[in-house]
């Protein structure tokens, strides 16, 4: 990913968890995607778990990337799998999950990235996870055995969430970003009635980074992403 | 200087200088189809080169339909159009595999944007990018935005050793419009002769 791996100085270091955030239609998924391709491309298996988007909808509505091919996902480089489908075999039929139940679900995710030798993962999103989880305490948890287990895997993470236009916090429940390696914010900014698609990396451990926002086009090649003009900064 | 010998003296010009140069070719209203002829059928073609041409004056087709009547060969051509959608005619551009729409001219980093896309896309060896017109842009942003934005685009294009022409009508030209352009630029290019 030649945007962000310029501003992350070299990519995102190996084994962390990065939050992905920001509002609809700022382009996660899409960025999340093609972080899974470009590893499947290089050989590293790739997992997607799919918690909103049914994931045959999610495939067919993918951006018509030139490096995308179907083969990744025929030969098991790159693996799609629905969450809610997995609550069910696992008889997380209740709202709210128990303690028991967290460390379960940590087991059968981290269980199903071993066992597919699992190098990258996204969890999209992990706002839909924490609806279920409902307490900060149970959302921590999680995400820090996760995180724990796909790391001790040498296996790199992205976790998306989603918050409203309007929040200046950088997730829905205020944990997942203090738990995180990384955050990188995607947002929509409006400048003079047009709406911009941007990027900022606001940490991420074990590299220098750039702080800058970018401006960000989703296209057939993969995200790019150019310096935001200052000219233009609306200051926000 | 007759038509013919102004658009052959901007291509040879042109083809003195080395790849990665900017250039700001400053022409009279006149002499804008000379000009077209000059970079892009007696330069960029005859060279073998993509040419990216940015449009903020008139639409891409105008400018297509411009090219055939001057029997100016298109196939090597891409567009980044920043006027149609604000005329709320990109409809069918949209569907051009040549043609990436920018929605509004003041979105300089989007047309940054788009012009690193066809760039990537394109699989020639050399490339040539045309900005028509700083004029035209000058109407929909200030000079602190757009100065800043030529700085980061002739500076990107030169890191890929690109030539980037970038046209002002010296009708509509103001000294610090000029400026703006010379600063970035290797070259300035006049096209025809400028009356006493």
């Amino acid at each position: 990913m030649d945007g962000l791996d310029t501003i992350l100085y070299g990519g995102i270091p190996r084994a962390n968890t990065v939050l992905l955030t920001g509002s609809c239609g700022t382009g996660k998924t899409s960025m999340a995607l093609e972080f899974l391709i470009h590893g499947a491309l290089k050989g590293e298996n790739s997992l997607f778990v799919s918690v909103t988007e049914n994931s045959d909808k999610l495939l067919s509505n993918i951006m018509p990337y030139r490096f995308f091919d179907k083969n990744l996902v025929k030969s098991g480089k790159l693996v799609f799998v629905d969450l809610p489908v997995m609550y069910e075999r696992l008889g997380m039929t209740k709202p709210e999950m128990s303690m028991e139940e967290v460390d379960l679900l940590v087991a059968a995710i981290a269980g199903l990235a071993r066992e597919l030798g699992t190098k990258r993962l996204v969890v999209d999103s992990i706002t839909s996870v924490c609806y279920k989880l409902k307490t900060s305490e149970k959302i921590r948890d999680f995400i820090l055995k996760l995180s724990k287990a796909l790391s001790d895997m040498d296996c790199t993470s992205i976790l998306v969430s989603e918050v409203s236009a309007q929040s200046s916090s950088y997730s829905m429940f205020g944990v997942e970003e203090a738990i995180s390696d990384g955050i990188v914010l995607m947002a929509n900014m409006e400048r003079r009635g047009d709406l911009l698609r941007t990027l900022q990396v606001i940490k991420m451990r074990g590299t220098m980074h750039s702080r800058a926002k970018y401006v960000l086009d989703l296209t057939p090649m993969g995200v790019l992403l150019v310096p935001m003009l200052k000219g233009g900064s609306v200051g926000t | 200087m007759n038509d013919a010998r102004i658009a052959q003296n901007i291509a040879d010009q042109l083809s003195e200088l080395p790849s990665s140069s900017a250039v700001s070719l400053q022409m009279s209203v006149d002499n804008y189809l000379e000009v077209l002829r000059g970079t892009i059928d007696l330069f960029a073609n005859r060279k073998g080169m993509d040419t990216i041409y940015v449009t903020s004056t008139i639409s891409f087709d105008a400018i297509k339909r411009v090219l055939l009547a001057l029997d100016i060969d298109t196939s090597r051509i891409y567009f980044v159009d920043c006027i149609s959608h604000a005329m709320m005619g990109a409809t069918s551009a949209q569907y051009d595999d040549h043609t990436a729409i920018v929605e509004s001219p003041t979105m300089l980093e989007n047309l940054m944007l788009k012009v690193e896309f066809l760039l990537r896309k394109s699989q020639a060896a050399n490339k040539l990018v045309i900005i028509d017109s700083i004029n035209s842009l000058a109407i929909h942003n200030n000079n602190w935005i757009l100065s800043e934005f030529l700085h980061i685009l002739v500076s990107g294009l030169r890191a890929r050793e690109a030539y980037t022409i970038i046209l002002s009508v010296e009708e509509h030209s103001t000294p610090e419009l000029t400026n703006m352009v010379n600063l970035v630029c290797d070259q300035g290019v006049r096209a025809g002769k400028k009356e006493a």
